[in-house]
Order: structure tokens, then sequence, then C-alpha cells
């Protein structure tokens, strides 16, 4: 199987192709970022591509002929990039790679990264939404997570193949650059205690399983993959050891200052989260993915988890040793 | 070490379960589920609601033990109703009734929420019951005769039909001021039509009439109220 995975950069996008490349039943892999992969590579193709360079990007694709899209091309605001930036480069990415994937001779699957923030969390919605529920998005970053859901299912159809939205819970883990993990790790956090309704979170291994069982498995339509249980935001403070401090209607504009300050600013998705909730119901993605996620207790206690810092001996590694060698294109 | 652990600390731990219970709720370490039901919560309370209710069940087995099911009641002014409901089940069966009927607000919606109640949307009660959850679901309050149950909407019971949930039809007889309130529980009602545009309506009017029959069977007579 020949496999694209774009949004390789990432902690996510890394851990995925690292899966894949232990797959013998892959025989290539092409990855495309803005950014070099976070891990050793050891047979992937590496391609550094702006978001925005569209004429690079779909060069890239054309040339590759992928079996399998993996699109994990969705930038969170305020993950690595600024709210605005992340939004460009979400639907330009979506555009230019998908676009390009749908005239490719040898596609069969596309798998897109999507969120449960589509279904937004309007007064009266439904608390906790399943696949069959109404895309219904309530912030920006909802809307684009939409928008990238409409281009891949125009491609799907343009090129007669399955697409695999995998709504997924906000990803969370130790080292996964997240706005609600860098929100809820500082040291007091501000909370609605009057208001707060409790969310789910996916570990970002479970996620990366996720993804790589959908390229397997090519259902075509969404799929829900959330930890089982939830949390609220004053009990996952509390659970990590911090201060909740009460924070209620315009004090939430000082508290949003306050935490950009201190370097974990709150988008309107993650403030979104704390306050309002984000449930799902993840039976889907059980049932057809096979993946069972951790729950998100364990997952916010991973969170708060730093592990002892292990000091690993270098290795170097000549030509041959090796399956094949990462190369930066 | 920031304040809130040393409050944790300075709890003192041979209190009992009391003690405990706070102990772990200011550390976090405690359970709410996707739509809010804090059950630790409820056991905190639950001596509180004791003070105020005292609540005797009849047919408690006639509510299954698992997946999920519909409890239908009825109710005069509803204040009291839907929490007798609640803890009567739960004393006689273990098991938590998700009441519909709480408000999308500010303070008011996640403090019930906390305590089993849900948005009165269909498609919630229809996800409630695939999760295997028991549904409380009030019918309308008939204030002025206390002999008569009020409408239960087709709308309201049409979740039970989608997802092929047993319906329970439940009497609640007592007064708003009053302590003592019983609950008598009937049989769950027989689905004539198991789909088509009168399913919902038959089975409504079906679970009202027996609804009503326990109240007649079970309302005293020389009732002041």
């Amino acid at each position: 199987m020949r496999v694209l995975v774009t949004g390789m950069g990432g902690e996510l996008g890394t851990r995925v192709v690292n899966l894949f490349e232990h797959d013998p039943a892959v025989s290539d892999i092409c990855g495309l970022d803005a950014y070099p992969p976070r891990r050793r590579i050891y047979r992937v193709a590496f391609h550094r591509v702006d978001p925005l360079d569209r004429r690079k990007a779909v060069s890239v694709v054309r040339d590759f002929d992928p079996e399998v899209i993996v699109h994990l091309g969705i930038y969170e605001p305020n993950a690595r990039f600024n709210p605005t930036p992340a939004r460009l480069g979400t639907a330009a990415s979506a555009v230019s790679v998908l676009g390009a994937a749908a005239s490719c001779p040898s596609l069969k699957a596309i798998v897109v990264r999507s969120g449960i923030e589509v279904y937004g969390r309007r007064r009266g919605a439904r608390t906790r939404p399943d696949i069959d529920s109404a895309v219904d998005p309530t912030t920006p970053f909802g809307v684009s997570l939409a928008r990238v859901e409409d281009v891949a299912r125009e491609a799907g159809q343009a090129a007669g193949v399955p697409v695999t939205l995998v709504r997924g819970a906000p990803i969370l883990g130790p080292s996964f650059p997240s706005p609600v993990g860098r929100y809820l790790r500082l040291p007091m956090v501000a909370v609605n205690p009057l208001a707060e309704l409790p969310f789910s979170l996916l570990h970002q291994e479970d996620a990366a399983a996720a993804f790589v069982s959908a390229a397997w498995v090519r259902h075509d339509g969404p799929l829900i993959v959330a930890g089982p249980g939830a949390v609220t935001a004053s009990q996952a403070v509390r659970l990590g050891g911090r201060i909740p401090i009460p924070v209620m209607g315009p004090s939430w504009f000082f508290a949003r200052r306050a935490a950009e300050l201190l370097g974990a600013p709150l988008p309107p998705h993650v403030a979104e989260l704390i306050v309002r909730g984000g449930v799902a119901d993840p039976t889907s993605g059980v049932e057809v993915l096979g993946v069972e996620p951790r729950s998100t207790r364990d997952v916010v206690e991973q969170l708060y988890r730093w592990e002892t810092v292990a000091s690993v001996p270098v290795t170097h590694h000549r030509p041959g040793d090796q399956p094949g060698r990462g190369r930066v294109a | 070490m920031n304040p809130i652990d040393l409050v944790v600390d300075a709890v003192p731990s041979g209190f009992g379960a009391l003690t405990g219970s706070l102990r772990r709720r200011m550390a976090g370490d405690f359970n709410v589920d996707e739509w809010g039901l804090d059950p630790e919560l409820v056991a905190l309370v639950d001596s509180v609601f004791g003070l105020r209710w005292n609540i005797s069940v009849s047919g408690a087995d006639r509510i299954p033990k698992v997946g999920g099911a519909v409890v239908v009641f009825n109710r005069r002014l509803g204040v009291s109703e839907p929490w007798v409901v609640a803890r009567g089940i739960r004393q006689a069966t273990g098991r938590f009734v998700r009441t519909v009927g709480a408000p999308d607000v500010v303070a008011a919606g996640p403090l019930l929420r906390r305590f089993g109640a849900v948005l009165d949307r269909p498609d919630e009660v229809a996800g409630l019951l695939r999760a295997g959850q028991l549904v409380g679901l009030p019918m309308r309050r008939d204030v002025l005769n206390r002999e008569h149950v009020g409408r239960l909407e087709v709308g309201r019971i049409r979740a039970a039909l989608e997802t092929g949930s047993p319906v329970v039809p439940v009497a609640t007889v007592g007064r708003e001021m009053g302590r003592d309130w019983q609950l008598v529980v009937g049989d769950p009602v027989r689905l004539r039509r198991k789909a088509g545009p009168l399913a919902a309506q038959e089975l409504a009017e079906a679970t009202r009439s027996v609804v009503q029959e326990l109240l007649d069977e079970n309302l005293p007579a020389n009732w002041w109220w």
C-alpha cells in the first residue's frame, strides 16, 4: 500500500508514519508538512511544503500517486500557529492536497482528521452527539473542520473512493502541542464551577492508532473516536494538583488575557470546551476501527505526569542497517 | 504545595465516609458521566433527601435491571415528583434515573445534571436509551385534579419506539408539602405496533391509561388535598 500522510511534522503525524513504517504491508510512505518530523523516520519520503504553497503540494501528491491519503494537515488554533494562519493553513492544505489526490489514478481511500468540535455546543444542543447528529459548529475551529470535511467529501465523490472522517475528541498527551493541555497545566486555572459540563479527551497514541486503522478499514462516512468517560474542568484541574479559580461572566475576559500572558492562550473552541463541555458517542469508532482508547480520566492523569528523563545512548546507523532511511526532499 | 492541597490534607481522615468523600472530591478523585451525573454527589446528599422524603416503592422488580428503559410517571405540581421517582427507584433497584427536563442555562442546568437530569430532546433520550440508561419521563402537570394524570406528549415517547426500549408506567402518590410518598410500578406497556405513524400515539395513550389505573387503585380516598 502506498500511503501519503499530510501534517506529518507534528507529534500525531510523525507517530502515524512510525506506525505505518512498522507495517510490512505498507510499501511506500510519503509525508508533507511545513515543519520537519518530531521523531526519527526510516523509510518515509518527507517533503517540506508550506500549506499555502499549493503548486508544490499538488506536484508532490500527483507524483507520488497514493493509494491512501491520511490528511492530518489540520492546524488547531494556538497549538503551533496563531488562529489566522491556522485557519488559512487548514483550508489551503485541504483544498490543495485533497484536490490533487482526487485526480490520482491509484487512489482507493481518503482518511481525514476532524473533531467533535463540528457538532458545536449551541444552547439546547444534544449533550452527547453521535455520527447521525447534524454538524453545527459554534467556534471558528469547528467551522474550519466542517469545511475540511466538505472538501474531503467532494474529493471522495470526484475520485469515487470512500472518505473516512475521523471526528476525534481533543487530542492530548504529555508532549502534544495542545491549547487545552497548556491551559490545564497552568499553576492556576480559571474555571466556571456553576456552568461547567463534562468533556472527553483522546490520547495521542490512541488517535494515531485510529488513523492507521482507518487507512485499512476504509469506512465511508464519519466516525467518532474519544476516550470513554468524561471529566469537568475543575475536576481535571484538581487531578493535576492545580488551583481552580472560579470565574464567571465578564471576568472571563481578564482570565483569558491572564492565560495568554502566561503562555496558554484560550481560543474559542477551548473556552467552549472548558465551560460548555464536549462529549460524543464513541461507539462507532470502537466498532468500526477496533481501537479502544484509554479513558478520559487516564488521559488527564497522564497529562500531569512528568516522567523521569531517561538517557538513551546515541546509535549511529550506517546505510543498510535499517530497512530504509529517511530522506528529506 | 498549593493552598487547595493544604486544605485537602487538613480534612480529618478519621470521621468516616463523609470526610473521605470530601477529601476525594477536593482532590478531583470522583467520577462524572458524559451527561453530567455525579453518583458520589448523589450519595453525599442522599441523607438530606431522606429527611425530606420518605418513599415506599411497590413493584420495583418490574423495572429492568440492565439496559435502557423509559419510566413514565405522573406529577401534580411537579417539584417533588422527579426527585421522589429518582430516589425511590435508586433505592429499590440501585439504578440512576435520568429525568428529562433540565434547562440548558447556567447554574440550574449543570447543577441538575449532577443529579441525573437531562435535556428534553428526543435524540438526547434516544442516545441515553442506546447507552443502557433508565430515563424518567414526566407527564404533563395536572395541578387542579389530583385524580387525573396529565397528558403524555407523543414526541417524547418516540425515542422508546426507535430504540425498542420498554416503557414502564409509574404512579406517584403523595402531597407536595408532605413527607410520605408512594411509588407504584406497573408492568411494562405492551406495544401493539412497533412502527408506523400510529405507533407512538398508541403507546402514549396506552401508557397514560395504565398510569391512570395505577393512580386510581392507590390514591387514598380520604385525602384532604
